[in-house]
């Protein structure tokens, strides 16, 4: 239901960020989350940031997998 | 990561869905999102003939009534408000037209792709009053809200929302039994966190959040697999690394000072209470489209014959409507969940003409 | 809201815009045909007199027309001027035909300011020259303001067809390769950023270029090619739907080939849009028998505006009409058929 994209924070000012994915960059609203700084990956969407970026997918579905059938 | 590893992780969730041999499972996949991605990546067409995939009620554009559509028509065309609008409304049929009929009739329809550039919009026209229409689950509500705090603070006289927001909670009790199991929306879950879902767990509703790559949609139903066969009810978090136990609180904490639960009522499933949100009163009433315009109550007239409540309950596959593909297209569409590029009969018809 | 001509300078006085005199047929009209036109698009069939005369080629020729309302009319590596050339030239090409003349029709908003129409005037000279076409008649007439957007270029075009040359959309046989050549969806990147309705910057720059010497040398290396035709205004996936209708056959896809600069795919991520279905206008599509396929990557590798050319699909005898793709986990699904307006979506 919500297109996300993931994006790294390039700048940030009073509650706003430029973000860049892949060389499109946009101006975003980080009111959302705390303790961001440039250089964390943060998930957009509709022009907030609603996550904080911990892994990339394979690092995150190879850990899910190891846990379930170890 | 080099590409070897990535295809081990692949294989490895993919062993675990092939080598199924157990009893017919139904996964439901309640958001659209999911089901664009599903199809996108054709991963019905690589699980067994005992795992299968429903689409459920998860398009914000789906299970907007068509009287929503009728309100912002004559928002545009009898109040000459400025409608801003996610993309995705624009072809979504209202009783008599839609939003590009009323374009195509000296309307002003601005798509914009965040609540907050609507709020900016209504700063650049003072003399126009801007109407956002304000639809999606809890992962979109926080811009809507941030957009009316924003204006609130700029004294904009000329910003509302015109709002149809839903919060998924109800709607899983509302389904159950329709899914042995459910993909919960990644991205409601961020806000959300996963407290709903352990929940959901001790009422016998079982479901794992799922990510939106193909390895992640793999994982997640691997996950499935494996826990449905251990018997018990289940809460998983196979997207963590967007998706916090505790979710956003600062994003749920908006909501709740923005918007107040409202009773709503879902395209399909009807009247769920409690599972609306309408901005906060009196606090924020006065951005409130119905209240400023004053709008008559309206009730659209879907089409009779169309059935998209049933698709979207998981109660039929889109073809068993009798005007799926004939009447109903992507070009012209009848029901809401044809427009949609996420709606499940849009994704039936443009992607599963293979089969 | 903002005004049509809100790309303009913003200084424009009434000496240095486009007024309904210009193309009331009278002394002005005659002053902007010989002051802007004539200097730029000078040769020696441009003349005064109602129609061009030509030599006629040898052979068969091919023709084809385009209407150009592009808005904005400036964007990164590109106007509509130099659209409007190459969107025609490129027609021609795709026949295996060398453009030979061409004529314009302007229709200009009133209040267009002259200084720019000189340099959509400029713009087309260059690529017209690039692309060895001469520009041999022409029309220009004014709208009051607000009946057209800035300005509304059309062109036509005459090219000779080089012998030995059979070119069809019909043409595609089951086992030919598909080649694009170049990175796919960057005009209409171009477009939606320049038009800045979304907030979005990105390093990206039209692919607008006239194609034809990018035909030519393909021809040179081999005749064996059975389709070659120009991705505009719908995109690389809808030149694929069309062809495989008007070949009746299937057409299958490998998405990792599909080249995309990174940047294109980063607005597409953020709007939720196909990069297949955005525009391009200095894209190929061909169609050639596999065993011509490398041959043709060769040339075109060594081109000017094909050095990211690459093999992207084949053609199949199954399911004619249908364009299938194969994702990145090896499973098959189909390409969303082509429909209507591109809407960003967000949810």
């Amino acid at each position: 239901m919500c297109v996300g994209l993931p994006a790294k924070i390039v700048k940030m000012k009073n509650g706003t960020a430029v973000v860049d994915a892949t060389g499109a960059r946009r101006e975003i609203s980080t009111e959302l989350l705390s303790d961001l700084e440039p250089g964390d990956y943060v998930m957009v969407h509709a022009g907030i940031a609603i996550a904080k970026i911990t892994a990339d997918d394979e690092a995150e579905t190879e850990e899910l997998l190891d846990m379930l059938e170890g | 990561m080099d590409q070897n590893m990535e295809t081990n992780v692949r294989r490895s969730a993919l062993d675990i869905i092939r080598g199924y041999d157990g009893p017919p499972v139904r996964i439901m996949e309640v958001c659209g999102t999911h089901t664009h991605a599903i199809f996108e990546q054709g991963i019905r067409g690589i699980l067994p003939e005992n795992i299968h995939l429903i689409s459920g009620p998860g398009c914000p554009v789906c299970v907007t009534e068509t009287g929503f559509i009728d309100e912002a028509v004559c928002l545009a065309l009898e109040k000459n408000a400025v409608i801003a609008t996610f993309g995705d409304l624009v072809r979504v049929p209202g009783t008599e037209m839609n939003l590009a009929g009323v374009r195509a009739r000296g309307g002003d329809v601005k798509i914009v792709y965040s609540p907050l550039d609507a709020v900016e919009l209504a700063k650049e026209n003072p003399e126009r009053q801007v109407v956002f229409l304000s639809v999606g689950f809890e992962t979109t509500v926080p811009a809507s809200c941030l957009a009316v705090k924003r204006a609130k603070e700029s004294g904009l006289k000329n910003f509302t929302l015109l709002t149809a927001n839903k919060t998924m909670d109800e709607a899983y009790r509302a389904l159950r039994g329709s899914a042995d199991a459910f993909l919960y929306p990644g991205h409601v879950s961020a806000i959300t966190g996963m407290r709903i879902y352990r929940e959901l767990r001790e009422e016998g509703i079982s479901g794992v959040v799922c990510g939106f790559t193909a390895s992640e949609i793999l994982t997640a139903i691997a996950m499935i697999i494996l826990r449905l066969g251990k018997g018990t009810a289940f809460a998983e978090n196979a997207y963590p690394r967007v998706v916090a136990e505790e979710g956003t609180p600062i994003g749920r904490a908006l909501i709740e000072e923005v918007m107040e639960p409202c009773d709503a009522v879902w395209r399909g499933i009807g009247k769920i209470p409690g599972s609306g949100l309408c901005l906060r009163k009196p606090e924020y009433a006065e951005f409130d489209a119905r209240l400023r315009f004053g709008i008559p109550e309206m009730h659209g007239r879907p089409n009779p014959a169309c059935r998209c409540g049933d698709v979207l309950m998981g109660r039929i596959k889109p073809k068993e409507c009798p005007i799926f593909g004939k009447v109903c297209t992507p070009e012209h569409p009848v029901g809401a969940c044809m427009v949609s590029s996420e709606g499940t009969c849009s994704a039936y018809y443009k992607y599963d003409m293979l089969s | 809201m903002r005004g049509p001509l809100q790309a303009g300078s913003g200084k424009e006085t009434m000496d240095n815009m486009i007024t309904l005199a210009h193309g009331a047929g009278g002394k002005q009209t005659s002053e902007l045909i010989g002051g802007l036109f004539k200097k730029y698009f000078d040769n020696e069939y441009l003349t005064a007199d109602d129609a061009a005369v030509l030599p006629a080629p040898q052979g068969r020729i091919a023709m084809s027309t385009d209407g150009f309302i592009v808005s904005p009319y400036k964007f990164p590596g590109g106007n509509a001027g130099k659209l409007s050339i190459c969107g025609t030239v490129n027609d021609l090409a795709c026949m295996g035909a060398r453009p030979l003349y061409l004529t314009c029709a302007f229709v200009v908003e009133e209040g267009f300011p002259v200084p720019q129409l000189e340099k959509l005037a400029a713009s087309m000279a260059e690529t017209a020259k690039e692309a060895g076409v001469k520009i041999v008649a022409g029309d220009t007439k004014v709208a009051g303001r607000g009946q057209v957007d800035g300005v509304f270029i059309t062109t036509t075009a005459v090219g000779e067809i080089l012998p030995g040359a059979e070119l069809s959309g019909a043409y595609a046989k089951p086992g030919d390769k598909i080649i694009v050549t170049g990175d796919v969806g960057r005009h209409g990147a171009t477009i939606l950023l320049a038009r800045d309705a979304f907030g979005i910057e990105a390093d990206v720059t039209s692919d607008c270029a006239p194609l034809w010497e990018t035909v030519r040398s393909m021809l040179a290396a081999t005749k064996n090619i059975h389709v070659i035709r120009d991705a505009t205004r719908g995109g690389v996936g809808t030149v694929l739907y069309e062809i495989a209708s008007e070949s009746h056959v299937g057409i299958r896809l490998d998405r990792a080939s599909v080249p995309v600069d990174p940047a294109v795919s980063g607005v597409c991520g953020m709007l939720g849009l196909e990069p297949l279905y955005l525009a391009c206008e200095g894209r190929m599509v061909v169609f050639a028998p596999a065993d011509q396929a490398e041959i043709l990557l060769d040339v075109l590798r060594k081109g000017k505006y094909s050095e990211n050319a690459a093999i992207i699909g084949e053609v199949i005898d199954s399911m004619p009409g249908r364009v299938t793709v194969r994702t990145p986990i090896g499973a098959e699904t189909l390409l969303p058929p082509p429909g209507g307006e591109l809407l960003p979506r967000i949810c």
